[in-house]
C-alpha cells in the first residue's frame, strides 16, 4: 500500500470538504440543544435538504435554486419538529424518530414520483472550485483551505457565525438561558417557546442545507440513503463537542477526515480482493464517531449537557 | 407493589383507554386521508387505490399469506419495542440486532453438523436471540455505566452490525456458486414449514405466541411494573428502589434478542440464506408498528396486521394503477406523525 499517496495534502482538502455537511448539521443541532431541545429528527432534515436541493438544482438547472430548496425543506421540518416539540409538547425523543420517518417516507414517494423505480439518479452539473488568489498558493495551506467551492466558505462561515450568535449577542444569551433555566428565562421575559421554535427553524434550515452542501456541492447525484447516517452522527459531535459549537465543528473535521481516510485506503488498498476487508473501512467513521462520543461521555463527569434538555416548557408550572 | 393503578379509579381507567383506543382510530384515519393527498399527487384516484389496497392485502388467500409473512417480523420486533419503549427505553438499533441475530443464527444452522432439525432449528433461534441481545447488550451497557445516550448508539451500531453482515456474508460463509452476493444456503430441513394452503412459513406463529407473553410481562409481572414504573417517572423509580441501571440493560437486551429471533426466523422462513437484503427496513418500520400499537401488545399484533396490509397492498395497488411503490413509505412516514399528534389531543 503507498502510504505517501494516501497521507498527501489531498487527503486534508478531501477531510474537509467531506466534513462540511456533518458541520453544518451538527452545529444546527448544537444551538437547538442550547435552548433546550433535543432534535433527534436531524437526519430527516439532512435527507429532506439534499433530495429538495437535488430537485431544485436539476429542474432550475441553477446551483442556487438548490441550495435555497434545501434550506426550505430543512426549515420547513424543522416546524413540524417545533409543532410537535414546543407546541404539542409531545416526548421529544419519539418526535424525533417521527420525524425521520417522516422524512424518509415522503423523500422515498417523491423521488420514485419524479426519477421512477430505476433508481439510477441523472447527475446535476457540479459547483466548480473558487481558488482564492493570493492565498491558495500557500503551500499546503492553500490547497486545503482556499481551493473549496463556494458552498464550502458558506458552511465554514455560518458554523463560525453560531457560534459569535451563542456567546456574543443579547439573542443567544436568551437561548443559553431557556436551554439551562427557562423558568428564570421566562421570568426574565423571555419568550422561552419563541426561542425554542426559531432554534429550532435555524437548526433545520442548516441541516437542510447541509444535505444541500452534500448532493450540489459534492456528490451531483440523489439516492434515497445518501445521508447515510450523517445526522446521527452530527448529534453524536454535539456530545462529543461538549455543546460548544466550535468543538463540534472539530468533532466533524475528525469525522471528515476518518471518512477522507477510509475512502483513500479502500481505493488503494485494492478494493473487493483487498486483504483486509473493505466493510472494516466503511465502518470506520461510525466506530470513531461511537467511541469519541462513549469516550466523551465517560471522562466529562462535569456534565456539560444543557439543564433543560429535552424537558418540555410549560409556563406557571414549575419543573 | 401495585398501589399506584389500583390508587386510580376504575372508571377513570377505562375511559383512558377508550380515549386511547379512539384517539389511535383518528390517527389512522387522519394518515388515510393524507395519504390520499399522496395518492392524488401520484396520479391515482384514492378511493379505488385504497379498495385495490384492501383487496390486494386481506382479499384473498394468497394475499393474505404475503402479509402474514411481513407480520411475523413486525410483530416480533414490534413487540420487544414497545416492551423498551414503555420504559422509556428507546432502541432504534432494532436493524442492526435483526442482521446480527439472523448471521448468528444462519451461521450455527449453515456450520453446525448436525441432522436432527427441530433441534437445529431450536438451535438457531437461540442462537439468533442472543447474539441480536448481545447487540443490545452494548447499548443497554453503555447508557447504564455512563449513561451514553442509547438512541444514538443503537442506531450507529445498525450501521456497523450490516456491515459485520455483509462481511460474513461476503467471506466465511458465503456460496461461491451463488450468482449474487449471498451465504451458502441452510439445509432443506432446517427451513420452516410452511401452512396448507397459505403460501406462508410458520414463523408468524412465534409472533402470535410471543403476544399473549408480553402482555403478562408487561401488565401482570413485578418486571413489567418496574418498567411502566421507569417510563412514567424514572426518578421516582429509583427512589422506589427500582435499579434503572439494571433494567435499562435488561430492557436492551430483551428488545435486542427478539430483533434477532425476528432475523433468523426471517433467514429460516423466507430467504434460506444470509442475504444483505434480508431485511426491508424491518427495523424501522417495527417503530412505526410499535408506535401504532401504542405499545400494548394486542396494538402491536393489530398494528402489525395493519402495516403489513398497507405493504403487500401498497405493492398490489402500485402495480394495478402505476403508482410509486414508495407512496406506502409516504403514507406510514405520515401516520407516525398523525399518532403523535392524536395522542396529545387524547390527554388534554
Amino acid at each position: 500500500m503507498d502510504w505517501s499517496a494516501i497521507f498527501g495534502v489531498s487527503l486534508f482538502a478531501a477531510g474537509l470538504r467531506l466534513a462540511m455537511p456533518t458541520a453544518l448539521a451538527a452545529v444546527g443541532e448544537c444551538f437547538c440543544e442550547r435552548a433546550g431541545v433535543l432534535n433527534l429528527g436531524l437526519e430527516g432534515m439532512m435527507l429532506a435538504g439534499a433530495f429538495a436541493s437535488f430537485v431544485g438544482a436539476d429542474y432550475a438547472d441553477s446551483a442556487a435554486v438548490g441550495v435555497a430548496a434545501g434550506i426550505g425543506a430543512g426549515v420547513a421540518l424543522g416546524a413540524v419538529m417545533a409543532f410537535l416539540s414546543v407546541y404539542l409538547k409531545t416526548e421529544q425523543v419519539i418526535n424525533g424518530i417521527a420525524v425521520v420517518i417522516f422524512a424518509q417516507g415522503l423523500t422515498a414517494f417523491a423521488y420514485e414520483k419524479l426519477y421512477g423505480q430505476s433508481g439510477a439518479s441523472p447527475q446535476i452539473t457540479p459547483l466548480s472550485n473558487v481558488r482564492i488568489p493570493g492565498l491558495a498558493s500557500i503551500p499546503w495551506l492553500g490547497p486545503v483551505l482556499f481551493e473549496q467551492n463556494v458552498l464550502f466558505y458558506v458552511a465554514l462561515a455560518l458554523t463560525l457565525g453560531v457560534w459569535v450568535l451563542l456567546y456574543r449577542t443579547r439573542f443567544g444569551l436568551s437561548v443559553r438561558a431557556v436551554g439551562e433555566a427557562p423558568a428564570a428565562a421566562d421570568a426574565a421575559a423571555v419568550h422561552v417557546d419563541r426561542v425554542r421554535w426559531l432554534a429550532l427553524l435555524v437548526c433545520g434550515g442548516m441541516a437542510g442545507l447541509g444535505g444541500a452542501v452534500l448532493v450540489v456541492g459534492q456528490l451531483s447525484l440523489f439516492n434515497v440513503g445518501i445521508t447515510a447516517g450523517r445526522g446521527w452522527v452530527a448529534i453524536a459531535l454535539v456530545i462529543f463537542g461538549r455543546w460548544n459549537p466550535l468543538l463540534v465543528l472539530g468533532g466533524a473535521l475528525l469525522f471528515g477526515l476518518t471518512d477522507a481516510l477510509q475512502l483513500r485506503i479502500q481505493a488503494s488498498s485494492g478494493g473487493i480482493n483487498a486483504s483486509v476487508p473493505y466493510e472494516l473501512f466503511q465502518a470506520l467513521p461510525y466506530l470513531v464517531t461511537l467511541a469519541v462520543m462513549v469516550a466523551a461521555t465517560v471522562r466529562s463527569r462535569r456534565n456539560a449537557q444543557p439543564s433543560a434538555l429535552g424537558v418540555p416548557f410549560t409556563k406557571g408550572v414549575s419543573q | 407493589m401495585t398501589t399506584v393503578e389500583l390508587a386510580l379509579p376504575h372508571v377513570s381507567r377505562r375511559a383512558g383507554q377508550i380515549r386511547t383506543i379512539g384517539a389511535t382510530l383518528a390517527a389512522v384515519a387522519l394518515g388515510l386521508a393524507a395519504g390520499s393527498i399522496l395518492i392524488v399527487i401520484a396520479g391515482g384516484r384514492p378511493w379505488s387505490t385504497y379498495r385495490d389496497m384492501a383487496g390486494g392485502a386481506y382479499g384473498s388467500l394468497f394475499g393474505f399469506g404475503a402479509v402474514l409473512v411481513q407480520t411475523a417480523p413486525l410483530l416480533v420486533i414490534g413487540l420487544g419495542l414497545a416492551l423498551a419503549f414503555r420504559g422509556r427505553v428507546y432502541n432504534i438499533g432494532a436493524e442492526g440486532q435483526f442482521y446480527i441475530g439472523a448471521l448468528a443464527g444462519g451461521a450455527a444452522v449453515i456450520l453446525l453438523p448436525l441432522r436432527l432439525y427441530p433441534l437445529l432449528i431450536a438451535l438457531a433461534m437461540v442462537a439468533g436471540i442472543v447474539g441480536g441481545g448481545a447487540w443490545g447488550w452494548v447499548v443497554g451497557k453503555l447508557r447504564a455505566r455512563w449513561g451514553v445516550n442509547e438512541v444514538i448508539s443503537s442506531l450507529l451500531l445498525n450501521y456497523i452490525g450490516i456491515f459485520v453482515f455483509s462481511y460474513a456474508v461476503r467471506n466465511p460463509l458465503r456460496d461461491p456458486e451463488a450468482s449474487s452476493l449471498a451465504s451458502k444456503a441452510v439445509p432443506d430441513g432446517s427451513r420452516l414449514p410452511t401452512f396448507p394452503h397459505l403460501f406462508t412459513h410458520v414463523g408468524i406463529l412465534v409472533g402470535l405466541a410471543l403476544v399473549p407473553l408480553v402482555w403478562y410481562v408487561m401488565d401482570r409481572t413485578p418486571f413489567g411494573f418496574r418498567v411502566r414504573m421507569m417510563g412514567l417517572n424514572a426518578d421516582a423509580a429509583r427512589v422506589a428502589g427500582v435499579d434503572t441501571s439494571r433494567m435499562i440493560v435488561r430492557l436492551m437486551v430483551i428488545s435486542g434478542g427478539l430483533a434477532g429471533l425476528a432475523g433468523i426466523v426471517q433467514v429460516l422462513g423466507v430467504q434460506g440464506r444470509l442475504e444483505t437484503t434480508l431485511s426491508q427496513g424491518y427495523g424501522f418500520t417495527a417503530i412505526v408498528v410499535a408506535l401504532l400499537g401504542r405499545l400494548r401488545a394486542v396494538g402491536v399484533l393489530l398494528a402489525a396486521l395493519f402495516v403489513s396490509g398497507l405493504i403487500v397492498g401498497g405493492q398490489a395497488a402500485s402495480i394495478d394503477q402505476g403508482l410509486p411503490y414508495a407512496i406506502v413509505l409516504g403514507i406510514q412516514g405520515v401516520f407516525v406523525v398523525f399518532v403523535l399528534v392524536a395522542d396529545r389531543f387524547a390527554r388534554a
